[in-house]
């Protein structure tokens, strides 16, 4: 009954040995290029908010309370780890670090907030520097996201009040 | 040339119903024709000239050119053909003649535009829900512009059941799925069982939708697609992502720099290791083999970490934007790849060894799920189901792509088309897979992987794409857009034709054979499922209870 | 007198003892040699005793057509299989000889079949009665064999004693055993059905049927069947032992009881090698393999009547 072959299987299966790792009694290295959890450096960042304009999960919301703040917040609950806004940071302030172990049950866990004061004004966006021209930010001006119910609502003005939104797309959603 | 002969022929043939041809060059020929002839010459196309059929297509386009669109795309795998034949619907009436009497494999691919776009195929044999959820109101067709993408319908009948055929004589039904141990992802196959021979099946599928075409169109922009593309699937993201990006090059006419392309072909064919090693380990388990599953999985384990290595995750590689590519392979990451190849073809060699004589599996799978030539050609299988009955179809080989017309590769084809076959032709495509890579390595040029993209991309162009995934031919439509987003793009995965295909396969064969039946194809219900969805959050979702499950275990006893 | 029955109750405790605390254990060694087949690490050996403890402490919750078949389905699994072990020499003789003989043997070895059986048409749903048709299937074609190797045996010493025929009588007759040589091929070939185990687990199979006939069964219910399962590969290797290799068994306490276990282990192992390196089969293609070694068995019978 095809014992030959079954004896060829079983030498397949006994030079292997045992190959299971212990993690995660013992823990596991990833290689250095390794997509982990993204990782904002407020001291790098200048508040372009290209990293929100090229997030494909829109998990990173800006919010402008005035003409010298900007409020930049990685929710980081969708997050797919794909690495576009480190890639498009024209400071280089996003590392994609290697943190795997992720899970808690306490979504605000893995939120960043940054604060940052802006020395020049947001309206025009000339500080984000697109890779290309499918990059281009979709909004320029002060932007209103909604940080407190962490909800995007891609919306920006021109001025801070006054002057019409300008809107890419209708969309509230939380 | 090849596009100038056939759309003469097609001129001569149907010369006044032929609206307009634009043959843009590279492969591809689209023809705009009167609805009134559709049928007539898609038949001619199917049946007289030897295409085989791909998808159709229902868009609409009434934003643009006031009308709907229909389109139902052909290839011509010898003359390294695809063509699109079009045509436009008034925005009052959006019907036209289906065209599954003359080309079965059609069927689904109308089913879904009628419930997505609400563009009716006159004449359709079975004109039932596909898509849509059973208790979705009718009129309300998510593709259309004028429905948004967040939109919640009012009077969703979250009760209403869908409405099964009934079974034949003397069948006793088997529920086969959504919960089952083998079939990891959601599909129902309501099997019609006469002792231990199965007479029939119905399937009811699409429980697993994410809208992801739709929000393509409304949300996302050029570059954000791929990442979403990549998780169409759970096994082959790499192929809808490369799919993609160059269906949008086909359409606005980019060149992708010379290395770009070798990355890619390497990552698709990495690819294509890490699924056939994968799925032949499935199909042991399924027999009932675990020794081997494990085996397999062991011997994939390190194309993996590799994968790991050059992109930074083991199966999302992030790797496509459109114009190139993300990731760059260097000299140490090449020599460790080589390494990696050289230690899996031994293995492997090992394991095919052992397995081609094993007559215990043969046994399982000899004669099991037989797809006749006739049925690959009329229900337009694809992949290594359709190539392990005989039929030479490959699209690395028809409609080249990426740098495989730089590569030397054989094209394995089996006769007997049963479950044994698709074993063999995926085992031995591992090596020609390992061969690949080993060339693209050598050829490698140097240069940018990402091509500068100066100005935004022109609007109303229209790309197709195909791509041999592991499982077959994925094939991607996309109509370009403003506001730097596409304005129609139409995923087709391979399982969604192979899926049309099992009913005639499981039939008069015994039940213990199904689930090795149809995990033969290597389906993948993710990929076919990726189509609409509307949010349904708002407790429209239907929860099984207890009580559900009983009266699907207990089938047709009430 | 007094001292026969006082050996006969403590040879009983010892077997059913023996057999309930060790079945788990030897399953145990089942799963960890083939995970180490499979080149993983697999669970600790004391697995199965976790796992029936945990079964037994869940709720018991009612499913399936006709709950209370099911309880007595499930309770008379267990109770069959360790009846059958208290038949079955492990090294301290027969405990219940005088209370039964061989036919009782072979009647119990049946009744844990049409356990199974019992439990599948209990549940009612679709797939246990799919899994309950095909163990019936088997039974038919797969129950005789053990049973004309006791018969055999039976002819050959002449009596229906349980001592006497689980002392290797296939052998008894004079010059070669043809008969005997026959029926140990033809048992041994047979054996992974017996012990439920691939490439026979056909009426459980998994991936096919979602488990069959044990489909409705959950907690306490599932933990006798599995429990009745150790049970059975414990039992029949022991039975297999007693009929075809009783060499050295009938030496004093100590010995011959470790010489048995020491069999039964090696016996186990191998079905786990058979189990690890096999895929499943399709019940047509069982049948006709157990029909053809139904028909070699009665030649042996022939030949046994003759006296070889």
């Amino acid at each position: 009954m095809s014992f030959v072959s079954k004896l060829k299987e079983a030498i397949v299966c006994l030079r292997a040995g045992r190959v299971t790792l212990p993690y995660p009694a013992r823990p596991r290295e990833v290689p250095p290029n390794f997509r982990g959890r993204p990782i904002f450096d407020a001291a790098k960042c200048i508040g372009c908010a290209g990293c929100a304009n090229n997030c494909p999960a829109r998990e990173i919301l800006v919010y402008d309370p005035c003409q010298e703040i900007r409020i930049l917040k990685y929710l980081g609950r969708r997050c797919t780890y794909c690495g576009r806004c480190a890639e498009v940071c024209p400071e280089k302030a996003i590392t994609m670090s290697t943190e795997y172990e992720n899970a808690t049950d306490v979504i605000g866990d893995v939120g960043q907030r940054l604060e940052l004061f802006m020395s020049t004004c947001q309206r025009c966006g000339r500080c984000f520097k697109e890779p290309s021209a499918l990059e281009q930010l979709k909004l320029k001006g002060y932007r209103f996201d909604d940080p407190e119910n962490e909800r995007w609502v891609f919306r920006s003005r021109a001025y801070l009040e006054g002057e019409k939104p300008v809107d890419d797309i209708q969309i509230e959603m939380d | 040339m090849e596009a100038r002969t056939k759309l003469g022929e097609l001129k001569e043939k149907f010369g006044g119903s032929i609206r307009r041809a634009d043959l843009p060059g590279g492969g591809r020929m689209f023809v705009v024709v009167d609805p009134r002839a559709i049928k007539a010459v898609c038949g001619h196309i199917f049946r007289d000239m030897g295409a085989r059929y791909v998808i159709s297509i229902g868009a609409d386009d009434r934003p643009f050119s006031g009308e709907y669109l229909v389109a139902h795309n052909f290839a011509f795998d010898r003359a390294k053909l695809l063509c699109g034949v079009l045509s436009y619907l008034p925005a009052e009436r959006p019907a036209l003649d289906s065209i599954s009497d003359v080309v079965p494999a059609a069927s689904w691919a109308e089913r879904e535009f009628r419930d997505l776009v609400g563009i009716e195929p006159i004449g359709h044999r079975y004109p039932k829900r596909l898509v849509l959820p059973d208790g979705w109101p009718e009129g309300v067709h998510p593709l259309r512009k004028d429905v948004s993408w967040d939109h919640v319908p009012a009077n969703f009948d979250g009760e209403l059941e869908f409405k099964f055929d009934d079974p034949p004589e003397g069948c006793v039904v088997v529920p086969f799925g959504p919960f089952h141990p083998t079939l990891d992802e959601p599909a129902h196959f309501r099997l019609y069982v006469d002792g231990e021979v199965v007479r029939g099946c119905e399937y009811r599928g699409f429980m697993a939708h994410r809208g992801i075409e739709k929000l393509a169109e409304s949300v996302l922009s050029y570059n954000d697609i791929p990442m979403m593309a990549e998780r169409i699937c759970g096994i082959c993201g790499c192929v809808h992502s490369v799919t993609y990006v160059q269906a949008v090059e086909n359409a606005a006419a980019l060149r992708v720099p010379e290395r770009a392309e070798f990355v890619r072909t390497i990552m698709l064919e990495v690819e294509r290791l890490h699924s056939h090693l994968l799925w032949v380990g499935l199909a042991c388990h399924i027999v009932g083999f675990d020794t081997l599953f494990m085996q397999s999985f062991r011997i994939r384990e390190p194309i993996m970490w590799v994968a790991e290595k050059i992109t930074g995750n083991r199966k999302t590689y992030g790797l496509c934007v459109v114009g190139g590519v993300r990731w760059d392979i260097g000299s140490e990451m090449a020599a460790e790849l080589r390494g990696v190849l050289d230690k899996l073809e031994e293995e492997w060699r090992s394991v095919v060894d052992a397995v081609s004589s094993d007559r215990n599996i043969q046994k399982r799978t000899r004669g099991v799920g037989v797809a006749s030539a006739q049925l690959v050609k009329d229900v337009g299988l694809v992949g290594p189901v359709a190539r392990a009955s005989g039929a030479d179809i490959d699209c690395r080989r028809d409609h080249p792509y990426a740098a495989y017309d730089r590569v030397d590769f054989d094209v394995i084809v089996a006769r007997d088309g049963d479950v044994w076959s698709r074993l063999v032709v995926r085992m031995n495509e591992v090596f020609e897979s390992i061969r690949i890579i080993r060339q693209c390595l050598e050829k490698m040029p140097g240069g940018p992987i990402q091509s500068q993209i100066e100005d935004e991309l022109p609007v109303g162009r229209m790309g197709l794409s195909s791509v041999e995934a592991p499982r077959g031919e994925a094939h991607h439509f996309v109509v370009t857009g403003e506001n730097n987003r596409p304005r129609r793009w139409r995923v087709r995965a391979p399982t969604y034709q192979n899926l049309q295909g099992i009913p005639s396969m499981i039939k008069d064969q015994q039940l213990a054979d199904m689930t090795i039946a149809l995990g033969s194809i290597d389906p993948c219900f993710s990929c076919t499922d990726r189509m609409e969805t509307i949010d349904v959050r708002s407790g429209h979702r239907r929860i099984w209870s207890g009580e559900d499950l009983r009266r699907l275990a207990l089938g047709g006893r009430g | 007198m007094t001292m026969d029955w006082g050996r006969l109750v403590l040879a009983g405790i010892f077997n059913v003892g023996a057999v309930l605390l060790v079945a788990p254990f030897l399953e145990g060694v089942v799963r960890k040699v083939t995970a180490r087949i499979q080149s993983r690490q697999g669970p600790p050996i004391w697995q199965p005793y976790f796992d029936l403890l945990k079964l037994l402490g869940k709720e018991d919750i009612e499913s399936g057509d006709v709950p209370g078949m099911q309880q007595f389905a499930a309770r008379l699994s267990f109770a069959a299989a360790v009846a059958v072990a208290c038949m079955v020499p492990m090294g301290v003789g027969v405990p219940l000889q005088g209370a039964g003989d061989a036919i009782l043997l072979i009647y119990l070895m049946t009744l844990c079949g049409v356990c199974t059986v019992l439990g599948g048409l209990a549940a009612g749903s679709t797939f246990s009665l799919v899994g309950m048709s095909r163990e019936m299937m088997s039974m038919v074609a797969l129950e005789p064999l053990f049973a004309v190797a006791i018969l055999i045996g039976a002819i050959h010493t002449g009596s229906f004693r349980l001592e006497t025929v689980l002392d290797g009588s296939v052998y008894a007759a004079g010059g070669v055993p043809v008969s005997g040589l026959i029926m140990l091929g033809v048992v041994a070939l047979s054996f992974q059905a017996f012990v439920a185990r691939v490439p026979f687990d056909i009426s459980e199979a998994e991936t096919e049927i979602m488990e069959g006939p044990l489909m409705e069964y959950s907690g306490p219910k599932l933990a006798m069947f599995k429990y009745a399962r150790m049970v059975k590969l414990v039992a029949y290797s022991a039975l297999f032992v007693a009929l075809f290799l009783p060499w050295g068994s009938s030496l004093v306490f100590p010995l011959g009881a470790l010489l048995t276990w020491g069999k039964v282990l090696g016996l186990v192992l191998l079905v786990t090698l058979v189990a690890a390196t096999h895929a499943r089969y399709r019940i047509d293609q069982a049948i006709r393999y157990f029909g053809c070694l139904l028909g070699v068995s009665m030649v042996a019978l022939v030949l046994a009547s003759l006296g070889m």
